[in-house]
């Protein structure tokens, strides 16, 4: 008897957790993150493993949505290949809503954008440069970049000043 | 107004491509301005760059807190070095940024950061191995760290204060040709600006010409339709193929059309009846065709006309061409001409009759004077003869009136003769040789008598010397003679003066001028004019006393006019007249001849044996009564037959043969006795009172020796029996039997073979001929007769034979002029002699056989 309740109760859970899943937009569930936090995502998102909102390490960036380009940039020489998370995936990952984004850097740097900026082609959260993690004197752990040489209209110094290295937290405002 | 607009308009046009030129430079400096903007801009976009005073000055905040931290470490000897090396690593991440970046690159900045570089790598190359160094190192480190940070932070402030103020020169030069070139870019906007507003204000212009230009043509074009629909003629346009274009109202009207019937239809179908086939339409072709039009442009033309009904009816065509863009178009301008031509048609039908009505009246009058002449020849004879038996003075008196009755009234037939001759174009003038004076002369002889009586005197004066002359001796007379008793009548105890004078023409011809001049009563001015028409006498009086007709200036007005002269006169009442005559004549080819033979007197004629051939026998009296008295031995005889059977009987001297005589007529009879019998050789006079040259002619033909015109008179009929008559016919008349030039051209042209043949064929063909040629003679038969002698002359005038050419020729024109009896005579009468004279002539011609 308490075993058929308990497969009941399983049951229902699971139909709750799925209905509960298509209500909350597509957010990911994530674990609190086992390695060192490379990122911290704060503000109106869904989904969270921390009081403060949501923080992920390496790993958990990796098991993202992954996307790559070669470009060079007017910071480094030559061409370099970059890999990460794109902005635009980030947000459906953790269920973000409002219209700007704020992002701050180790070094006090802070950059607003509006969501609607995040594109199919960028930014890209890179957290691998040429197949290498990036340590604080290459702009690493996370260094948000564009297409630059793919599209001109990343080549401006509004897009040159939103390319924030660096990168500490994610903040979604209203 | 016009001159101001065609100036304009040739300013218009000489600016033009000024104006294009402007327009094309303008265009193309705003064009390759806006490139090399554009090119800038492009640039400028490319080479955006990461805000340069920011990551200079976040560079050396970066040092400062680099700095400061390694000071903080330096009095907090336990503290972690972490911050210290996040410090320096942040440093180092912004300055590989400008080291290794093209934050500076392309910026010209040069002079400054390739320095500020250098001592950037330096520092980092002397620091990041103390960074990097083990803690205890570090430690140990941290004073120097802190001193080259501080030093390192003044070269870069000193730096980048330079940094800044060059780019910002760079920057003011890069924002100068930038802001030159949008200037640029105004300024041709301004051309362009300006250059469309000169346009516009041109196409503005041009639009109110063309509207004003479009109100003229419309007030142009309902002026002209309206003129078109209240034309009473037709106007009908077409295209070149003959469709209707436009149809006024009046071609409506003549046509029974509705202009919208009639639009697009063609026209040479719609208005022009079917069997001619459209004279109308074929002009517009042929003008299509010469694409000249000309043809078109010029003169009216009468042609039928079809209403919708089929009605035919006359019309007069003006056709027009005119070239459009469409090609070319015509304009007819079509007018009912049917009342015109009704009363055209009466005029003429009026005009028919009254000439028809003038010439049955002449034919009257020639008649009637005509036949009055033979019942006179009778009276007059009669009367001489009478007068020669009369025993006592009272009857020789009123012999006397009687032959001046006579005589005056043989003189109106006379005239009226005349006149009907000349009316009717039946004057025939005769060409002899004269001398003028010499005529003048004998006619002044003649009436000085009558000059003595009145007391008036006569002189003939010719002015110059004159050759003899070629004309009509007999017509020339008679102008003259009348001149002369005209002046004669009217002048008492004057004089009358004749002038003779005679001028060269341009031509071969003299005009010789005839002047009677006499000082007698004179002719009022009014009147003078009017005395050469018909019937007029100024004094009524006179009529019965000078016994004129009033046609005797009428007459010889006429005569002259014929001979190609005229005749005038100037006169003053009471000082006298002066008639004058202008004739154009010909100069005598031959000398002037001996003097004439003087007539010999009529009692020296040895007698003769004379045959008389006449019908009538009031005449045969005459003649027989006259001949006897002038000595002679008269044979008569009442018929032709007769008259040929005698005289082939008795050689007689002379035959005198009347002409118009039933059975056998005179001029058969002429030609039996001339074809055999003893008197073939006789003299043969023709008595007639046809008296025409073409008569002679055709005596003469027949085989007669001269002719005696009625009334006969002793003194007439004496000089014929002398062998001179009077109307005898010149000899040179008598045509050649063969004309050796003909046969000289045809020898040269066939060869004497050819000749030769020609002429063998010519007489095997005549027997064949003759026989059709008299067959056609019969009275039944008359009418192949015209066919036949225009063939037969045609032959003879190609073998150069013209006796019998002249032959046939006559008959021709006797046919033709619907004598066909009288050619059939003359044939029958001639032919056979003719032909036997030419065959003679044929003979002697050097022919090979």
């Amino acid at each position: 008897m308490s075993r058929f309740l308990n497969i009941a109760f399983l049951l229902f859970a699971l139909g709750l957790s799925t209905a509960l899943s298509t209500t909350f937009a597509h957010a990911d569930t994530f674990l609190p993150p086992k390695g060192a936090h490379i990122l911290s995502v704060t503000g109106q998102i869904t989904a969270k493993n921390a009081p403060t909102g949501l923080v992920l390490d390496l790993a958990q960036m990796e098991a993202l949505p992954q996307h790559r380009f070669t470009t060079s940039t007017i910071w480094t020489e030559g061409q370099t290949t970059f890999q990460g998370v794109l902005l635009k995936d980030l947000i459906a990952a953790v269920g973000a809503s409002g219209k700007m984004i704020e992002m701050t850097a180790l070094n006090d740097y802070i950059i607003e954008l509006p969501l609607s900026d995040a594109k199919d082609d960028g930014p890209l959260l890179a957290y691998l440069m040429d197949g290498k993690t990036m340590s604080l004197r290459d702009k690493g752990p996370i260094w948000m970049v564009f297409p630059y040489d793919q599209n001109p209209d990343y080549r401006t110094e509004e897009t040159y000043s939103r390319s924030i290295w660096q990168l500490l937290q994610i903040d979604f405002v209203e | 107004m016009a001159v101001n607009r065609s100036l304009l308009d040739k300013v218009l046009r000489g600016l033009r491509p000024v104006i294009i030129l402007l327009a094309v430079l303008s265009i193309t400096a705003v064009v390759l301005n806006w490139l090399r903007l554009e090119a800038e801009l492009q640039t400028y976009r490319q080479e955006a760059v990461d805000n340069i005073h920011w990551n200079v000055s976040q560079l050396e905040l970066d040092l400062v807190r680099f700095g400061s931290e390694a000071e903080i470490l330096q009095l907090k000897p336990d503290e972690s070095l972490g911050e210290l090396r996040k410090r320096f690593d942040l440093f180092y991440s912004r300055a590989q940024s400008i080291l290794k970046g093209r934050m500076f690159a392309k910026m010209n900045l040069g002079d400054v950061v390739v320095p500020m570089n250098a001592r950037l790598e330096y520092y980092l190359e002397q620091t990041t191995p103390l960074v990097d160094s083990p803690d205890v190192d570090l430690r140990a480190a941290l004073p120097q760290i802190e001193a080259d940070a501080n030093i390192m932070r003044e070269d870069l402030r000193a730096m980048s204060v330079k940094l800044v103020k060059n780019y910002a020169v760079m920057a003011d030069m890069r924002r100068a040709v930038v802001a030159t070139m949008v200037q640029r870019a105004a300024w041709a906007a301004w051309v362009v600006i300006l250059a469309l507003a000169t346009l516009s204000l041109l196409v503005l212009w041009l639009n109110r010409q063309a509207v004003h230009t479009a109100d003229q043509t419309l007030r142009l074009s309902s002026r002209l339709a309206a003129t078109v629909e209240t034309s009473l003629d037709a106007i009908i346009v077409t295209d070149a193929k003959g469709r209707v274009l436009d149809f006024n109202n009046a071609a409506a009207a003549n046509f029974g059309y509705t202009p919208q019937e009639a639009v697009g239809a063609d026209l040479a179908t719609l208005i022009i009846p079917p069997t001619p086939c459209g004279s109308y339409f074929d002009l517009m072709a042929r003008a299509t065709l010469d694409g000249s039009a000309q043809e078109a442009n010029s003169g009216r033309f009468q042609m039928i006309g079809m209403r919708k009904g089929g009605e035919e009816f006359p019309i007069e065509l003006a056709i027009a061409s005119h070239n459009t863009s469409e090609g070319v178009i015509f304009i007819a301008f079509l007018r009912d001409i049917s009342d015109r031509v009704q009363a055209e048609d009466a005029l003429v039908h009026a005009r028919d009759e009254a000439m028809a009505a003038e010439k049955s009246k002449t034919n009257f009058m020639a008649v009637m004077s005509h036949e009055m002449r033979t019942p006179l020849n009778g009276v007059m004879a009669a009367l001489e003869i009478a007068s020669g038996m009369a025993v006592n003075d009272k009857q020789l008196r009123f012999l006397d009136l009687a032959q001046s009755s006579a005589r005056q009234l043989l003189r109106h037939a006379n005239d009226v003769l005349d006149i009907s001759k000349v009316e009717a174009g039946k004057l025939y003038l005769s060409e002899e040789q004269f001398d003028m004076t010499a005529l003048t002369e004998d006619l002044v002889a003649g009436l000085q008598q009558v000059a003595a009586q009145k007391g008036t005197e006569v002189v003939v004066k010719p002015l110059g010397p004159l050759p003899r002359l070629v004309g009509d001796y007999f017509r020339i007379s008679q102008i003259i003679q009348n001149f002369l008793t005209n002046a004669l009548k009217f002048t008492e105890n004057g004089q009358i003066t004749i002038e003779i004078e005679a001028q060269r023409r341009n031509d071969p011809l003299l005009e010789v001028e005839v002047r009677v001049i006499d000082t007698g009563i004179g002719i009022a001015e009014s009147d003078q004019a009017r005395i050469f028409e018909d019937f007029v006498m100024l004094d009524q009086s006179l009529v019965r006393t000078s016994g004129g007709t009033g046609l005797g200036l009428a007459i010889a007005r006429r005569l002259a006019q014929a001979m190609g002269g005229e005749v005038g006169v100037e006169s003053e009442l009471g000082a006298g007249s002066c008639f004058w005559m202008r004739l154009p004549l010909a100069i005598a080819s031959t000398p002037t001849p001996n003097e004439a033979p003087k007539l010999q007197s009529l009692q020296t004629v040895n007698p003769m044996d004379v045959l008389v051939v006449e019908d009538n026998a009031t005449n045969r009296i005459v003649l027989e009564e006259m001949l006897q008295q002038l000595g002679h031995r008269v044979t008569m005889a009442t018929e032709g037959r007769q008259g040929m059977e005698l005289a082939r009987a008795h050689p007689f001297d002379v035959i005198l043969m009347d002409i118009s005589m039933p059975m056998m007529d005179g001029l058969t009879a002429t030609a039996m006795i001339r074809a055999q019998g003893l008197s073939m050789g006789s003299r043969i006079l023709a008595v007639t009172a046809h008296s025409l040259p073409a008569d002679l002619e055709r005596f003469q033909k027949a085989g007669m020796d001269g002719c005696l015109t009625k009334p006969i008179s002793l003194g007439n009929l004496a000089k014929s029996l002398l062998g001179d008559a009077l109307d005898a016919p010149q000899p040179q008349a008598q045509a050649q039997v063969l004309s050796p030039d003909r046969i000289d051209d045809l020898r040269e042209g066939l060869g004497a073979a050819g000749l030769a043949r020609m002429i063998t064929r010519f007489r095997a063909d005549f027997p064949a001929f003759r026989a059709r040629l008299l067959a056609a003679c019969a009275p039944d038969r008359l009418s192949d007769l015209m066919p036949i002698c225009h063939e037969g002359a045609g032959v003879c005038a190609m073998i150069g034979a013209p006796a019998l050419q002249q032959l046939y020729a006559k008959g021709e024109e006797l046919c033709r002029n619907g004598q066909e009896a009288k050619a059939a005579e003359i044939i029958m009468a001639q032919v056979q002699p003719l032909w036997d004279q030419t065959e003679a002539a044929i003979l002697t011609l050097d022919l090979p056989s």
